[in-house]
């Protein structure tokens, strides 16, 4: 009995060790991504989804000691938050907007025209994601004050589209270089002015790029804080700054995980929306994906 | 069913000249290819009569009008391109009704015309199908239909087939012939493939440095190319070097009739392998034989000159020849390019000899 246990036990061990390493083996990359995925994006995940729900939480145990949906009506019975999160939404979306106005038809002229310069306009573009963010904020916030932007939101706005202008320049350009001239010249060919052409042919082939493009901008927006701390601060206040605010102030980790729990919410539902986009049907068809 | 003028078209990229001067004709329901080696201009001269390429000088008429200044959308050309060009988010039938429904007819009339294009192309019932859920052949072939389904004017194939393998290539070249009988169509093909120009059009062009350097029949081209270039290009030929004096050519140690009107000095003499038989004892070239590729219907050996130099030739029957053999070449018709004194790097053909047997 004594000597039979460890034998079996190293058995399942060695069969464990066994199956894992030839499934490892088998498909090695995809099991290892798997397991860094999760601990990355669900471990914290977990935690903060089981702060929201939390009454009580204490020290050793490993989920909340008391499990309660009061601290729900604390965070939105509040004010400031009841305001802050429509408004953090509509400043979004107007940001991407004017964004999309702004670099979706500069990406199409970097990807077709050739014109002096465009190397150079292009990597520019990355110079606003290449150095410290909060030293251009920083200056940035300077010049502001001299136009009394400071505090409005024509100013969150406007340090919110800089954060923007890499991605909305970036991926719209590499997928309008990636639609082959000659599918362009194929609907020229049998007819199609060039506005047609574009609507018809071009756009369509790069809608899950640009639709990638949008989204990220929407979420990266929603979810800025930096620029709308030093601008916005003390009148106009983002989702993510009062969030700050909370955590800072008062050390009640419900309302951050609350708040979290919250701004997930848009992220989400944009993934889901873009996954239909995706499955939709005729782009993965015709992508033959 | 028209006819295309092609006048002093000239397109230049900054300082290359990539088509110069091209002038010809192609004749209602002729079947034309433009052959040429890669970077000649083929695809340059087709682009600029489909409207993707400003001439910098010259003129393109259909049926006697100018179409020169017409952008590629108003155009009555078609073209189908060497890439695969079918718009990836649309199905096979609206790629080919996509012409269609810009010339505002009934939906019945379309889906009538489809329907024909595809039985042309003899894909009837992939309608619903994606281009990424068909092969290149049949990419290609829906690019074909979606191109005759226009009705076009000129019909311009830029090298359709040349990313597909060699049976496909064949069966389709034979498809397309049929397809432009049937339908009585102009077309211009361009290819580098002169199998596939000599057994598909009715006259080759062939294209070298942006130039035309003949154009003619294929039987023609192939029978008396008129530059050195042309003579190389076509089929196999064997160029030697030779003298031209005293109505002779001399080429090693050996003596061939020249031609009428022939200058004296260096010339180049090219003959056809299939132009050259065994024996002749007294005038022979004398050599040894030194390759001996058996093809199945005929051989190809390649003999050893001394003072000439290799000689290709075909023969469909004869006494086994074994490597290392002595042989005795007898050269039966010949062709002498000599430099041309307006165009110094190039030959042209000063006449043809047929030997008497
Ligand atoms: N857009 C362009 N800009 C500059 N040069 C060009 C351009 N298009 C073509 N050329 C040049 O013009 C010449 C002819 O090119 P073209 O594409 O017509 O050759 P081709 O005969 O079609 O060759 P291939 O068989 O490889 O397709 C080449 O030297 C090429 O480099
Ligand atoms: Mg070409």
């Amino acid at each position: 009995m004594t000597t039979a246990q460890p034998t079996l036990a190293s058995d399942f061990w060695s069969r464990t060790r066994h199956s894992f390493l030839a499934t490892v083996k088998r498909d090695g990359f995809g099991w290892l991504a798997l397991v860094v995925l999760a601990m990355v994006i669900l471990g914290p995940l977990y935690s903060v989804v089981l702060w929201a729900f939390a009454e009580r939480w204490q020290y050793p145990s490993l989920v909340p000691t008391q499990f309660g949906l009061s601290f729900w009506e604390k965070t939105f019975s509040r004010a400031d938050i009841a305001e802050a999160l429509p408004f953090s939404i509509v400043l979004s979306l107007t940001v991407t907007a004017l964004s999309a106005l702004i670099c979706l038809p500069a990406s199409y002229a970097f990807a077709r025209m050739r014109f002096r310069g465009r190397q150079v306009l292009l990597l520019s573009f990355l110079a606003t994601n290449a150095f410290p963010r909060f030293g251009l904020y920083v200056s940035i916030a300077v010049i502001f004050f001299r136009l009394n932007l400071i505090g409005t939101v024509p100013g969150v706005i406007l340090i919110q589209l800089v954060n923007t202008l890499l991605l909305m320049i970036w991926i719209p350009t590499s997928a309008f270089q990636g639609v082959d001239r000659s599918l362009e010249e194929a609907a020229l060919d049998v007819g199609a002015s060039p506005l047609r052409v574009f609507i018809q042919i071009t756009l369509p082939m790069v809608m899950p790029a640009l639709s990638a493009a949008l989204l990220l901008t929407f979420v990266n927006t929603f979810y800025e804080a930096q620029g709308a701390l030093l601008v916005g601060l003390p009148r106009v206040v983002t989702m993510p700054v009062l969030m700050y605010s909370l955590i800072n102030s008062q050390l009640v980790v419900q309302y951050g995980a609350i708040i979290s729990f919250v701004l997930w919410m848009p992220s989400l539902l944009l993934l889901l929306v873009a996954q239909r986009l995706l499955r939709g049907g005729y782009l993965t068809a015709g992508f033959g994906v | 069913m028209a006819r295309l003028d092609i006048v002093q078209l000239t397109k230049q990229f900054g300082g290359v000249t990539a088509v110069d001067a091209a002038q010809f004709t192609v004749n209602d329901n002729e079947f034309m290819c433009i052959l040429g080696p890669s970077g000649c201009g083929k695809s340059t001269l087709l682009r600029m009569v489909a409207g993707f390429e400003a001439p910098t000088s010259g003129d393109i008429r259909i049926d006697g009008e100018t179409i020169a200044a017409l952008p590629a959308n108003k155009r009555p050309t078609a073209m189908v391109f060497q890439k695969y060009t079918l718009w990836p988010h649309m199905t096979v039938y609206d790629n080919i009704a996509f012409g269609l429904g810009l010339r505002r007819l009934s939906r019945s009339v379309i889906e009538q015309k489809v329907k024909e294009a595809l039985e042309l192309v003899s894909l009837s019932g992939y309608e619903a199908r994606y281009p990424a859920q068909l092969s290149g052949g049949q990419q290609q072939r829906v690019a074909l239909a979606r191109a005759i389904v226009l009705e076009p004017k000129i019909l311009l194939l830029d090298e359709p087939f040349s990313s597909l393998d060699a049976i496909l290539r064949v069966r389709l070249r034979e498809e397309l012939k049929r397809i432009q009988r049937r339908l009585k169509i102009t077309a211009i093909f361009v290819t580098h493939d002169q199998e596939e120009a000599l057994s598909l059009a009715d006259r080759i062009a062939v294209m070298s440095g942006g130039r035309i350097e003949q154009l003619d029949a294929p039987s023609t081209i192939y029978s008396t190319p008129s530059t050195l270039f042309v003579a190389d290009f076509i089929g196999t030929m064997n160029l030697l070097q030779a003298t031209a004096a005293g109505g002779e050519l001399r080429v090693g140690d050996y003596r061939l009739p020249a031609p009428a009107g022939l200058k004296e000095g260096q010339v180049t003499v090219a003959i056809r392998p299939e132009d050259v038989v065994l024996g002749g004892e007294g005038t022979g070239w004398r050599g040894t034989v030194d390759q001996v590729m058996d093809l199945g219907h005929y051989r190809k050996i390649i003999a050893q000159i001394p003072g000439v130099g290799d000689v290709k030739i075909y023969l469909s029957k004869m006494p086994d020849v074994s490597e290392g053999a002595p042989i005795t070449l007898n050269p039966q018709r010949w062709l002498v390019y000599q430099p041309d004194a307006a165009l110094p790097l190039e030959y042209r053909r000063a006449g043809a000899v047929e030997a008497a047997v």
